[in-house]
């Protein structure tokens, strides 16, 4: 008997372990990568941020594409050289020699040096694992320290017309500059920036706005068609399948019908809307504040309290008849019937819908940048619209990332909240 | 509550699904109407006196929108396949296997369904670019499994639990192994909820829009909600096209709705509710 249990749950772990896997793979290990990430200043359109760097490191290729060069050139520069500036170009020289001696001390330096030095030679293009090699802090210091210097004499010289080969001399110099990665790690930077930048609030608050009026609607909405659907009636099926239809279609699309019913010239819904006066012209839907967020909000509650209705009819359809017809021969009103039966057995399916909302809501997405965009004026931007438009559009990848990072941990806390209300009733074995 | 259901109630109804469906209506109505008459004056009139099939014609003569389809009937259908196939061993182990670490596994799956999005973008975009698979249809199922496997093993969990245990007990009692008790008795009598679990994953994966929008930038690999959000030009948005295609990709929907309203409702609803 034991070892039957035993197989069991050997049993048990093997059949669990692809999917465990795979949600650690395609999901857990994203998030824990997204935020480290947001630690660095990680920019996908600045070839010297593209990747992340935590310390100092050189690109071979690019600095044996100059240094020689720069050095050689250097030489024969000296050479016709006279008094003071043959000084100053001696001492340039000296400099560079001294920081690359001191760059190649490093035994793994020096060897990836000759490595790449010598695929260089061979007019080959070395790997991006080979050419970057980390370096030690002081002498990336000491090498940008020298090489600013270079190129600020070099400039000088240059201007004051005493070098023969004067553009040659500072388009090296700036090649060089250009084979230092510095470590672009920022710590909490990222965060500290937008915890005090106006943006970041005002598209916190709009969230939070759509969140709560949205639910909100969605649910009393919702629990009144369901008390009202909730009895024996012709064509039921229908009128479940119609109200499916709006959770069913993509909300990108949906978005999209919307937005063509709301137009300000065109749209049938802005007109009905300026026709009973909820609005004072037709165009002030998507194009004020107040509007836009309505026009939002309104598609939501249409598309989503159907979903709302239908959750919690079937927590109703739980609850035994026979509970109202005690109730009603002890003399309750439909009220006390409804607030003292109804609403306690109803709880746990209203939280749950509630939950699932919520969280929904709160990291909208395609309703929001289809129908608006955000705008007007950022007036609909929420959260995860902000951090797209980081990511995607200014490709600031490290500054969006703490963005997710944010819209991750406000999710982590609504839910922790909702299931302190709910218990371990969501995932416990019913047997 | 069981009552029966005055001619009031009737009217109720009747405005409410009037209601819910005026929208699509409205589309429909303008998908016939000619360009002429969606601007303008006759843009508020409900019936067009001149009726044309030319924006249906032109979303399929001026837009890739038959490779949309594809694309998009594709990706849902391998990812729904493959996570359903994944997802059914391990709703099995959870639902009817006595193991250590259960509840804590359910929840991981729960967590992982709640995530946003937005906070996986970054490294899943980096990823696929990095293996060159932007504008591919793996680029698009493998960042699909983050929401369409926790899904499928919560519904799947659910319908298991839903199975006589006494069947499992008697097919121990006959000598069956776990293995031959999943694929002789479980199995069978689960196909109805993985049939469930599929439907709503599909549907999951058919509506999927922000991966979708950010990986799979070409025209040729566009999904069909990113290909008709994507209609709208720069200046101009074409509402005739627009209309046309919103009812092509609907009235798919609205029979799988009506054939399968039973099974998705008890889909949505199984997580929910408690029996």
């Amino acid at each position: 008997m034991k070892n039957e249990k035993k197989s069991e749950r050997r049993l048990a772990y093997i059949l669990v372990a692809p999917s465990l896997l795979l949600i650690l793979a395609v999901a857990i290990w994203p998030v824990i990568q997204s935020f480290y990430f947001s630690l660095f200043d990680y920019r996908l359109n600045n070839p010297a941020k593209s990747s992340l760097h935590l310390d100092y490191s050189l690109n071979l290729e690019r600095y044996l594409e100059s240094y020689p060069f720069l050095m050689s050139t250097l030489k024969q520069e000296m050479t016709q050289a006279t008094g003071e500036e043959k000084e100053q170009l001696t001492s340039l020289q000296e400099q560079l020699q001294q920081v690359d001696e001191e760059i190649r001390a490093d035994k793994e330096v020096a060897k990836r040096y000759e490595q790449v030095d010598e695929i260089l030679n061979n007019f080959e293009v070395p790997s991006e694992e080979i050419k970057i090699v980390p370096i030690d802090e002081q002498a990336a210091e000491d090498l940008i320290k020298t090489i600013n210097d270079t190129k600020q004499t070099l400039k000088s010289l240059n201007e004051n017309g005493q070098l023969k080969q004067g553009d040659k001399l500072t388009g090296l110099a700036n090649g060089l500059s250009g084979a230092v990665i510095e470590p672009n790690f920022v710590g909490l930077a990222h965060y500290k920036n937008y915890f005090t930048d106006a943006r970041l609030w005002k598209a916190l608050w709009n969230t939070t706005v759509f969140t709560v009026i949205s639910v909100s609607i969605e649910l009393v909405l919702g629990l009144a068609i369901a008390l009202l659907i909730n009895k024996a009636f012709f064509g039921r099926g229908l009128v479940r399948a119609t109200i499916l239809i709006p959770w069913a279609i993509p909300t990108a699309v949906s978005a999209l019908m919307w937005k063509f019913l709301y137009d300000g010239q065109n749209g049938i819904v802005a007109k009905y809307f300026a026709d009973i006066g909820i609005i004072n012209n037709m165009s002030e839907l998507l194009t004020t504040g107040t509007g836009a967020m309505f026009a939002v909000i309104f598609s939501d509650v249409w598309k989503t309290t159907p979903y709302m209705a239908l959750l919690l009819l079937a927590g109703l359809q739980t609850i035994p008849s026979s509970l109202y017809e005690a109730a009603s021969i002890d003399g309750a009103t439909k009220w006390q019937q409804f607030v003292k039966i109804t609403l306690p057995l109803l709880k746990s399916s209203i939280l749950v819908a509630l939950l699932f909302r919520t969280l929904d809501a709160f990291r909208v997405f395609d309703l929001i940048f289809v129908l608006t965009g955000g705008g007007p004026a950022n007036s609909t931007e929420t959260i995860s619209i902000l951090a797209y438009k980081v990511m995607f559009s200014q490709t600031n990848f490290g500054g969006g990332s703490a963005l997710a990072v944010i819209v991750f941990i406000c999710v982590a806390i609504i839910s922790t909240i909702y299931i302190k209300f709910l218990g371990a009733d969501l995932i416990s074995d019913r047997k | 509550m069981q009552k029966k259901a005055g001619p009031l109630f009737y009217v109720f109804l009747f405005v409410f699904v009037f209601l819910v469906m005026f929208p699509f209506l409205w589309i429909l109505l303008s998908s016939i109407k000619p360009l002429s008459e969606l601007f303008g004056e006759e843009a508020f009139n409900w019936f067009t006196s001149h009726p044309t099939l030319k924006s249906y014609v032109s979303v399929f003569v001026n837009y890739p929108f038959l490779k949309y389809l594809w694309n998009s009937t594709v990706i849902a259908t391998i990812t729904t396949v493959y996570t359903v196939f994944v997802a059914a061993f391990a709703a099995y182990a959870i639902a009817r296997l006595d193991f250590k670490g259960k509840s804590v596994i359910l929840g991981i799956v729960l967590s992982v369904s709640m995530f946003p999005q937005i906070a996986t973008i970054s490294p899943i975009y980096m990823f696929v670019k990095k293996f060159g698979l932007t504008n591919s249809y793996l680029g698009l199922i493998i960042p699909y499994t983050t929401f369409a496997l926790p899904l499928s093993i919560w519904l799947l969990v659910t319908f298991f639990r839903k199975i006589p245990f006494d069947l499992e007990e008697a097919a121990k009692m006959d000598g069956a192994t776990p293995l031959q008790t999943y694929f002789k008795v479980i199995l069978p009598l689960a196909v109805p909820g993985i049939f469930t679990t599929s439907i709503l994953v599909f549907i999951a994966a058919w509506n999927e829009f922000l991966f979708a929008l950010t990986i799979n930038t070409a025209e040729n690999y566009k999904t069909v909600p990113v290909g008709i959000a994507m209609f709208q030009g720069q200046y101009t948005i074409p509402w005739g096209e627009i209309s046309a295609a919103t009812v092509i990709v609907t009235i798919p929907l609205v029979i799988m709705v009506l054939l399968f309203q039973r099974r998705i409702v008890s889909g949505l609803t199984s997580g929910s509710v408690k029996e």
